[in-house]
């Protein structure tokens, strides 16, 4: 059951000292009352308060970190089932398997690629997250070279240890417990040496059992031995087993039915039937790690790009601030270009009038954030608008002509556009691909007149 | 101990039978029955809930089809019979997905050509058929009548009805029991006013597949995704005017950029990679039929779809 913020006020140490990152102890209260923050961010709650604060106050499911710096894995605190609902907020980490009977050189390439292997989609830069060390051959030395080999890379990514038996945990952490490595698994056998080695390196601990019966035990028993940072594996054989499970998981999770199932989920892509699925499913199915082999060249972009669809708020399209923007070092006689401030087109036609080397002004209307095409049909584009962006945004006193090239898509607008300006509209092509061979001919044409 | 999942449903998806054998009246040699779903997709108890078709993508005029596709089919795509028998024998569809481009041709009047393709795609194959008429209003009347008379008995699924469009498709799929795709454009509301306008033009509720438009992935997915999911959770809750099963053809996938200008070595790899993982995607939001274009898509679906259909965790689940 939800406290209320004065009620959980009351629980409060009063010190108003900020360390739980809060200006006072009022406004951590009213965070904690909304799911918003963890009762072990205060330093001073004794056992008695956080007990009874605990499960009802911090977010249904948990965060969690894995490793540190810049390539940090920020997981958990996920709110709803649906993403149509609110949205969902922290993308899963997508990290690239090793085997430690792999040669050394082997083992550098992938991790190179994880640190270099960048998608720029949408102005945003899309990457893989860390890397997995399994301990395939069985021998706590070979692990630990293993994971050697992928530190002497400096690559600073998170880690994920992939062993049993905790003797080889410990050979590994010798080379990344200081870096919050994430360590796989805990089971029904091994939960107290892995518990151990969890706390003395602050690691965060995946727990696995194949029900959830399992899963709860686990959770309450590494609790116990004061280990909070856990990562569910439900250990799926199938990719249905998969979808009850995490499903399951995060129903449980966020109706706070089951408390002890408010942790992030762990997938082991590599180990199903089909690799690609397993990633598709894991994050369009709430996995929070998901663990692949080193995937080739298409399904790598589609695993990044079905990402960043999903985990994108369906409320709010990404957009851009109108404006006028330059491509290039454009002078009085360069192109104008309007387009809408839907930032998927907006970085399209960009990155296409980058590659025609012409430099060009770009102006940006404001449609909601809503596509040349949806804002046609919408109505989100007038000529009003066109109007009113010129004089907002100067482009008289930028350019000495009076010309604007319009998207093909909004061709039916051009004559309003024309009467509304009073400048004159070039209908460009319908798709941006081929804008660079319509400058150099059609505009070229254009200027010598 | 059991756990209580509680999402509250009440509702069903209705049943859509798509084909008919000889036993029904037509010649296909299988014939479908998509719906029944009861809850969250993949979570069914009941065994017996058909894992999502695949239809494989063909047409009579490959013009503006996918380079990729012309390369990989080869001399198939000038000939939708052979294609279509291909796509059944080596390709291991599901079912056709007929799409008569030739009709997209500027002035078309040759109406007759119609029938005589979808005969020849009918005979070719025993798999049931998705016929995609016209795009043009003037002579969809003409386009669909042809095509529900060469089907008659078969039980085609005839697209697209929009809510501007649907009267001739509504007639043909009427006077020849066929059934009818409904599509808008990526909204749940959009997508109930088009059933309610079907139904009251007499279209029976289990003669509607809704289409929900799906945007390719990186290009508007995010919204398709979430679409279908509010379409299928509506359904569940009760909503009968959405309570249909749903296609997804993702049909820009092949000419967004990053499958056009992907690395030609690797081109085809890059196409299957973006139909795979939005026909995955699509099918964890309640996708019932999926669309693809590359033959090799098909068998890379029909793993996953099998491995993503069972789940033994019933019991613990309740
Ligand atoms: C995703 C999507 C949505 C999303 C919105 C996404 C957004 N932020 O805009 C949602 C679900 C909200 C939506 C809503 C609607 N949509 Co919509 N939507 C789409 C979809 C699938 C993709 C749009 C997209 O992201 N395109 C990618 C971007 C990059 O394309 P773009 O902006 O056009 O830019 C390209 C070109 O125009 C060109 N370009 C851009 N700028 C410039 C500038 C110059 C100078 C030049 C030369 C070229 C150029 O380059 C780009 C790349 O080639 C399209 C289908 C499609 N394939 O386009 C339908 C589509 C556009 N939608 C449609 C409709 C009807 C609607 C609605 C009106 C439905 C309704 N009645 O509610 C609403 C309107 C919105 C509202 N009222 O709020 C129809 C439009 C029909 C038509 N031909 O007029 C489409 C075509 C779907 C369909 N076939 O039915 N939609
Ligand atoms: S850390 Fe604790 S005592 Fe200090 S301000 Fe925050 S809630 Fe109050």
């Amino acid at each position: 059951m939800a406290l209320k913020a004065l009620d959980i006020y009351k629980l409060l140490p009063k010190k108003n000292c900020k360390e739980c990152g809060d200006p006072t102890c009022l406004t951590f209260a009213m965070k904690l009352a909304g799911g918003k923050a963890d009762v072990d961010l205060c330093p001073y709650l004794d056992d008695q308060a956080k007990a009874m604060l605990g499960a009802s106050t911090r977010p249904p499911i948990r965060l969690v970190r894995i490793g540190f710096g810049e390539r940090l894995i920020k997981v958990g605190e996920e709110n709803v089932l649906y993403r149509h609902e609110k949205t969902f907020y922290h993308p899963p980490g997508i990290v690239f398997k090793v085997d430690d009977t792999m040669s050394p050189e082997e083992i550098a390439a992938v991790t190179r690629r994880v640190r270099d292997d960048t998608l720029t989609r949408v102005g945003t830069e899309l990457r893989f997250n860390g890397i997995a060390i399994e301990n395939t051959s069985g021998s706590p030395e070979a692990f630990a070279n293993a994971v050697a080999a992928v530190e002497k890379e400096q690559a600073h990514l998170p880690p994920i240890l992939i062993a049993k038996n905790p003797a080889a945990q410990s050979a590994a952490l010798v080379h990344c417990g200081t870096y919050r490595p994430l360590l796989h698994a805990a089971t029904a056998e091994n939960f107290r040496d892995m518990c151990s080695l969890a706390k003395q390196h602050g690691c965060p601990l995946v727990i696995r059992s194949a029900t959830l019966d399992g899963l709860v035990q686990l959770v309450r028993n590494c609790i116990a031995e004061g280990v909070q940072d856990l990562v569910l594996d439900p250990r799926p054989a199938t990719l249905g087993e998969y979808i009850s499970r995490s499903t399951a998981i995060r129903q449980l999770a966020i109706t706070r039915a089951v408390p002890e199932l408010g942790y992030p989920v762990y997938l082991d892509a590599a180990g199903t039937c089909c690799q690609d699925a397993a990633l598709a499913l894991g994050i369009t199915r709430y996995a929070s790690v998901i663990v692949t082999r080193p995937l080739m060249p298409g399904p790598a972009k589609a695993a990044l790009t079905l990402r960043q669809n999903i985990y994108t708020d369906p409320q709010k399209p990404i957009q851009m601030t109108p404006g006028l923007y330059r491509v290039g070092t454009p002078d009085k006689n360069a192109p104008v270009l309007m387009t809408v401030n839907f930032s998927l087109t907006f970085f399209t036609l960009q990155g296409y009038l980058e590659s025609s080397r012409i430099p060009c002004y770009m102006l940006i209307v404001d449609t909601e954030g809503l596509s040349v095409l949806t804002a046609v049909a919408a109505g989100k584009l007038n000529e009003m608008l066109v109007r009113d962006a010129l004089k907002k945004f100067s482009v008289e006193e930028e350019v000495s002509h009076r010309k604007m090239i319009i998207p093909g898509y909004a061709s039916p607008l051009s004559g309003r556009i024309e009467e509304a300006t009073g400048w004159k509209v070039l209908v460009g092509p319908r798709d941006a691909a081929e804008i660079g061979d319509y400058l150099h001919e059609e505009w070229q044409k254009e200027k010598a007149q | 101990m059991a756990y209580d999942l509680s999402f509250g449903w009440t509702g069903t998806i209705g049943d859509v039978t798509l084909g008919a054998t000889k036993a029904d009246g037509g010649t296909r040699s299988t014939s479908y029955r998509i719906g029944g779903g009861t809850t969250i997709p993949f979570l069914e108890e009941t065994a017996p809930s058909p894992t999502p078709l695949i239809a494989f993508e063909i047409c009579d005029n490959p013009v503006l089809w996918s380079p990729i596709i012309k390369d990989y089919c080869g001399d198939l795509v000038n000939n939708p019979a052979e294609w279509a028998k291909t796509a059944t024998n080596d390709y291991k569809a599901d079912l056709i997905r007929l799409h008569l481009t030739s009709t997209r041709a500027r002035n078309f009047t040759d109406i007759g050509s119609v029938g005589t393709v979808v005969e020849s795609v009918l005979s070719a194959t025993g798999l049931p058929l998705i016929i995609e008429g016209s795009n043009e209003p003037k002579i969809d009347s003409e386009v669909f009548l042809k095509c529900g008379e060469a089907g008659q008995g078969e039980r085609l699924l005839l697209g697209t009805a929009e809510a501007g469009r649907y009267r001739s498709i509504a007639a043909a799929a009427l006077a020849f029991n066929h059934s009818i795709i409904a599509q808008s454009p990526i909204d749940i509301n959009l997508a109930k006013q088009l059933n309610i306008l079907l139904r009251e033009i007499g279209v029976p509720r289990d003669h509607i597949v809704i289409d929900p438009y799906t945007g390719s992935l990186g290009y508007g997915f995010e919204y398709s995704y979430s679409a279908m999911e509010r379409i299928r959770f509506s359904a569940l809750k009760g909503d009968t005017d959405l309570a249909m099963p749903m296609i997804c053809s993702a049909a820009d996938t092949l000419t967004i950029k990053e499958v056009r200008e992907a690395d030609p070595a690797s081109i085809g790899d890059v196409a299957v990679a973006w139909e795979f993982y939005t026909g995955i995607a699509a099918a964890a939001a309640g996708a019932e039929i999926i669309c693809i274009r590359h033959p090799k898509t098909i068998g890379l679906l029909r793993e996953a779809f099998a491995d993503m259909k069972t789940h033994p965790d019933a019991a613990e689940v309740q």
